[in-house]
């Protein structure tokens, strides 16, 4: 009993890598965007999951094969599960990027969460497991660049064809690697790394004397994003908590020292808000006012949303007050 | 080892958690405003009126070390106005203290 256990165990580690691996070279090969890097994290987190099972049945090997069963029973139907949520992963971040948002889908992060929970109900005591779950993964990222080349194409032809041939139960790698062909084989876009980006020009941003800041391009931004200059200046200023104004050649003149770095980080909070689809984070949306509530209406996947309205909020105090006096007599 | 359909379930988890919840209701603005020079003011708006406001910039003050006062506005209620770039410090004091969750803050500003 035990030494075969032990055996079933050795291989199953060896998989784990492979698998690792098999995702990593495919993220590499499909060239690494801000998204991708998004949905590639929710992938391997999903799989990261997956494995406690198989570490915990490493530790309990030894109790009974009526565990070892059960357990392989939930692998599989966590794999048919998963097969549907990795395609959303994967079509969601082909149509949307925001560059340098890192933030997962919500999809995504719901998966992660469900799985987790499910893996701390069978676990019983889950830092003996955090350890166990951390070394391979340390091994792996480690062993990365030296094994990736030669032993996962083996492994995968050698896999096919047994499973062809006998009509026994499917393995874990099998299945996985299955997935991932099927992934491959319907979204060629994902392999070739030619994703539709979203790609924002920088805003840029001079000082104006002492007290001003010029937004040179802000015309051309508004023009990009497809949306009005009025709403886009709302947000700046009630952001930024100053006056400005469009100047005559279509520059915003922002009261306050800004950089273009502060610039950039509030037109990414506005893309996030007012841009993108809530929903799949497509950038192919149109802002509509439908009484005195702007909704946001996705063209990609047809979803209408509410989006908060801009409020200027509470305005301190910052000019003398003697002028204010001095103005309001 | 457990199986997760044989585990019992309170319907009620929920409700019980939410009697739980602080008085904080709605978002708490955090917001940056520049003043002449490299001066900045942190405005805090949307705190609960159930907290003694006053007390709590007093905490404030002596913990980022810095100046504040507690303003009446007639549309927002009572804002905290704290001196410099206090919404990182201001962040963490507030939920370290409980007074607001993480998702309830907003930081507004560059």
């Amino acid at each position: 009993m035990d030494p075969s256990t032990e055996l079933g165990i050795d291989p199953s580690l060896k998989k784990k890598k492979k698998k690792k691996i098999d995702i990593d070279s495919m993220l590499s090969g499909g060239g690494g965007g801000g998204s991708q890097s998004a949905s590639g994290e929710g992938v391997e987190r999903s799989v990261s999951f997956l494995e406690p099972e198989e570490a915990q049945s490493k530790q309990e090997g030894g109790q009974s094969e009526l565990l070892e069963s059960l357990e392989s029973f939930g692998l599989k139907k966590k794999k048919k599960t998963k097969k549907p949520t990795s395609a959303a992963e994967v079509d969601e971040p082909l149509i949307v990027v925001i560059p340098e948002e890192n933030e997962d889908s919500e999809i995504g992060l719901d998966f992660g969460v469900k799985k987790k929970k499910k893996n701390k109900v069978l676990i019983g005591d889950d830092e003996d497991q955090q350890i166990v779950e951390d070394a391979p993964d340390m091994v792996i990222n480690s062993d990365d660049e030296q094994s990736s080349e030669g032993l996962p194409t083996i492994r995968t032809v050698t896999s096919e064809k047994s499973w062809l041939t006998s009509d026994r139960d499917y393995t874990y790698e099998e299945l996985l690697t299955r997935v991932f062909e099927i992934m491959h084989a319907k979204n060629p876009e994902m392999a070739s790394g030619t994703k539709q980006k979203f790609v924002m020009r920088p805003p840029q941003v001079l000082r104006v004397g002492t007290k001003k800041t010029s937004f040179v391009n802000f015309m051309e931004i508004c023009k990009m994003l497809h949306r009005h200059q009025k709403h886009l200046l709302d947000f700046l200023l009630s952001e930024l908590g100053t006056s400005g104004s469009i100047d005559g050649n279509n520059q915003l003149i922002i009261k306050g020292k800004f950089q273009q770095k502060q610039i950039e980080n509030v037109l990414r909070r506005y893309i996030k808000e007012y841009v993108t689809c809530h929903t799949c984070r497509s950038p192919n949306t149109i802002l509509q006012k439908d009484s005195r509530i702007f909704f946001l209406q996705c063209e990609a996947c047809g979803s209408r949303c509410s989006v908060a309205s801009i409020k200027h909020g509470f305005q301190a105090v910052t000019s003398k007050r003697a002028a204010i006096r001095a103005k309001a007599t | 080892m457990s199986i997760q359909n044989l585990n019992t379930f309170d319907p009620f988890a929920d409700a019980i958690k939410g009697s739980e919840e602080g008085v904080q209701d709605g978002f708490v603005h955090i917001r940056i405003q520049q003043r002449n020079g490299r001066k900045t003011l942190t405005t805090v708006q949307g705190l609960s009126s159930e907290y003694d406001l006053k007390k709590i910039v007093r905490a404030c003050k002596k913990e980022f070390a810095c100046n504040g006062t507690v303003v009446e506005h007639p549309e927002y209620g009572e804002v905290l106005q704290l001196q410099g770039d206090q919404r990182e410090n201001i962040c963490q004091w507030l939920t370290k203290t409980g007074l607001a969750k993480p998702d309830q803050l907003k930081v507004h500003g560059f």
